[in-house]
């Protein structure tokens, strides 16, 4: 191989920022040595040599972004000389750096319009006023953007502030939700689950996936990834748990793998990696793919009941949300119990309600039991 | 004999490949020009083929520009597909007449009866120390002719390709070869006998941050600077316009409303250059993506130098880079 280009790091990835490099120009490296670090919009992934070699070039520094399929780095090859000569000297090996064995032809794949059209002049005034053009609305023809537009911008920035572009993750939670809400038909039902029964060390998250494995055993309908193109709903073999996670970055949502047949001590070790991993931003972007099934614990900072979003291809969301003291009525008499609200978000596209309110059911008998 | 074997190629030897290829396959392709038999050619580019196909296919011709250019005429309206080598393209204008009021014209002349299926190559460009009239590189001279089609290789790879699809093509096209990379590099190059497309540009690089545009010997020099580039973090994109005529606007145009910038680059002089023609419908059809004025990197208004001062004449990566590198940081 001469060039090495950036592979796929994993779904939805189509660019990294590099951060380090590991290796320099003349360095001889071996399979698997490690080369480059580069961040995704999810993680830092260590990226290694796939072969022996001796480094050419490195393509791009640190703080470049480099797509997918973008060379990364070139492996010195082995050249050979030629002779001969005629009027004057034909030279040979003018240009032995550079290599041209690779060629598409016409235009690449993926070639589309970055930026937005305007004239010259506005372009300019833009740049005087530092107005960045891909924010400013246009009203032109084709999406022309006009003096008006950008002197419009201008008069907002000054009276209402600035704009800040949304940036790696949570731009994709925009993209997400977005699809989402274009997808899914989503219905939600709200219920409570009293805590009376519970010893005073129970773990509500531990206690929360545990009653979602049970649920989900019984009523597998919601453990699915449904597709809606061609109307046909894959109950999952596994149940994988994605949670989400609230970080000053954005939202993640790292799966917490078959949490049915996993002890809970297992499980919890696996949840404060996971949750170690997302703040650091060392998880591995195979963590952050293909939930079954979703878990939303606002309840830790506040709120009672929400209307979560569910994720296609996932059917259902569980919210779960602050847990609080209620005066409630046991035996007929006034009593104060400790509560927890559950709003659970299901999509009714291939989930009937009745399946949704049952799983609720399951959830709920799970949580207001002793242990 | 063709085989799918790789062959470690110099673009001299890819372009004695692809003629040799479809001597084989086509018996009416001939051979002539000035030493192209006995001596092989004077860049070598036919070593072989005439004791391989013989004197009446490879033909020795007289010291007559516009004797080669008028038999090969005669020889394409008649239904040979002639391949007519002028030593260096300084000579070409003696075979002037015969190229713009007769090779071009045919097909238009007898309203398509007639076809004139004739490649004339010639080896052009600079940067080879050699004496007067051996240097220029006037492209533009056939680009503005209508009914020509030219086409100029910059790697052996394309060479192969883009001669077989010249040799094979219905219309008379030019094929200019630039010498001063004609042994720079090795390609591998399998005689598979696949022509390229005479009507595309190559991508060589993707970028997203510039479109670099150039051809023949120039690409070389364009890729260093691409590669220089992108080590200042700048992801330049590489287009080989290949063919300037008829040019394909629509892969520059797509590159350039991906880089919204465009530095083009070519080693003839500026003034109406085919530089200008590739600006003016960027112009015509992109000014409103772009973010920097375009720029071109070229040779100058004047005689090709002689050979100790060439090296002035001719852009080279750091004119390239740092025309490239102020495009990209226009405000």
């Amino acid at each position: 191989m001469k060039y090495f280009k950036l592979p796929d790091l994993g779904e939805g990835l189509p660019e990294a920022e590099i951060v380090t490099w590991h290796v320099q120009c003349g360095d001889t490296v071996k399979t698997d040595q490690l080369m480059v670090s580069v961040e995704t919009a999810k993680a830092i992934v260590e990226i290694p040599s796939p072969q022996n070699g001796i480094i050419q070039t490195l393509f791009g520094a640190e703080g470049d972004i480099i797509h997918t399929g973008e060379p990364l780095v070139e492996f010195a090859g082995e050249e050979q000389l030629d002779t001969g000569t005629v009027v004057g000297e034909v030279k040979t090996q003018q240009h032995t750096t550079v290599s041209d064995d690779h060629f598409i032809i016409g235009s690449g794949a993926g070639a589309t319009s970055a930026y937005k059209r305007c004239t010259p002049a506005v372009r300019a005034l833009a740049r005087r006023l530092d107005i960045d053009l891909e924010l400013v609305k246009s009203s032109g023809e084709h999406g022309l953007i006009t003096f008006e537009d950008v002197e419009h911008a201008q008069n907002l920035r000054e009276s209402k502030g600035e704009q800040i572009k949304l940036r790696g993750v949570r731009r994709s939670m925009a993209k997400n939700m977005a699809k989402a809400q274009e997808q899914v038909v989503q219905v939600t039902i709200y219920d409570d689950a009293d805590l009376h029964n519970w010893a005073d060390d129970n773990d509500p998250t531990m206690r929360l996936i545990r009653a979602i494995a049970t649920a989900c055993t019984l009523e597998p309908f919601l453990n699915a990834w449904y597709d809606g193109k061609v109307m046909a709903l894959r109950p999952l073999k596994t149940i994988d748990l994605g949670i989400a996670v609230d970080t000053d970055n954005g939202l993640f949502v790292p799966v917490l793998r078959n949490i049915g047949n996993r002890h809970s001590n297992d499980l919890r070790k696996g949840l404060d990696q996971l949750r170690t991993d997302v703040k650091n931003r060392t998880i591995p972007p195979s963590e952050l793919i293909n939930p079954s099934i979703t878990l939303s614990n606002y309840g830790t900072i506040a709120g009672r009941y929400a209307s979560p979003i569910v994720m296609p291809p996932t059917v259902c969301i569980v919210g779960a949300g602050a847990i609080r003291e209620e005066v409630v009525v046991a035996k007929h008499k006034p009593t104060v119990h400790k509560i927890m609200p559950l709003s659970l978000s299901f999509d009714h596209r291939p989930i009937t309600g009745g399946e949704a309110a049952r799983f609720l059911k399951r959830l709920i008998d799970d949580l207001e039991s002793a242990q | 004999m063709p085989s799918n074997a790789p062959l470690e190629l110099t673009m001299i030897e890819a372009v004695n490949l692809a003629m040799a290829h479809e001597m084989r396959l086509d018996k009416n392709v001939v051979i002539l020009g000035e030493d192209v038999g006995i001596n092989g050619g004077v860049f070598r580019a036919t070593d072989g083929l005439q004791s391989e196909f013989g004197i009446r296919r490879v033909m020795d011709t007289p010291l007559a520009e516009s004797l080669i250019a008028g038999i090969s005429v005669g020889m394409a309206s008649q239904g040979l597909k002639p391949i007519a080598e002028i030593q260096f393209m300084g000579f070409v204008f003696a075979a002037m007449e015969h190229i713009v009021c007769h090779a071009a014209r045919l097909r238009n002349r007898t309203r398509g009866r007639l076809t004139c299926p004739m490649v004339l190559r010639a080896p052009y460009g600079g940067g080879i120390h050699a004496p007067e009239h051996h240097s220029e590189s006037t492209e533009a001279l056939f680009a503005h002719i209508p009914g020509l089609r030219v086409v100029i290789p910059s790697s052996p790879l394309r060479a192969y390709g883009l001669l077989l699809g010249a040799i094979r093509d219905p219309d008379p096209v030019i094929f200019l070869e630039p010498k001063r990379i004609y042994r720079a590099t090795k390609q591998t190059v399998r005689d598979n006998g696949e022509a390229l497309p005479l009507d595309i540009c190559f991508t060589l690089r993707e970028g997203s941050d510039i479109t670099l545009v150039s051809w023949g010997a120039m690409i070389p020099e364009t890729l260093s600077a691409a590669d220089k580039l992108s080590e200042s973090g700048i992801h330049a994109e590489v287009i080989d316009i290949a063919t300037i005529k008829p040019l394909d606007i629509d892969t520059i145009l797509t590159s350039i409303k991906k880089t919204g910038r465009c530095v083009i680059i070519h080693e003839a002089a500026r003034s109406g250059g085919v530089g200008a023609e590739i600006s003016a419908q960027i112009a015509e059809r992109a000014l409103l993506h772009l973010h920097a004025p375009i720029k071109r990197i070229t040779g100058y208004d004047t005689v090709m130098p002689y050979y100790r001062n060439e090296h002035h004449y001719l852009p080279n990566t750091e004119d390239i880079f740092l025309a490239a590198t102020d495009c990209y940081n226009y405000k």
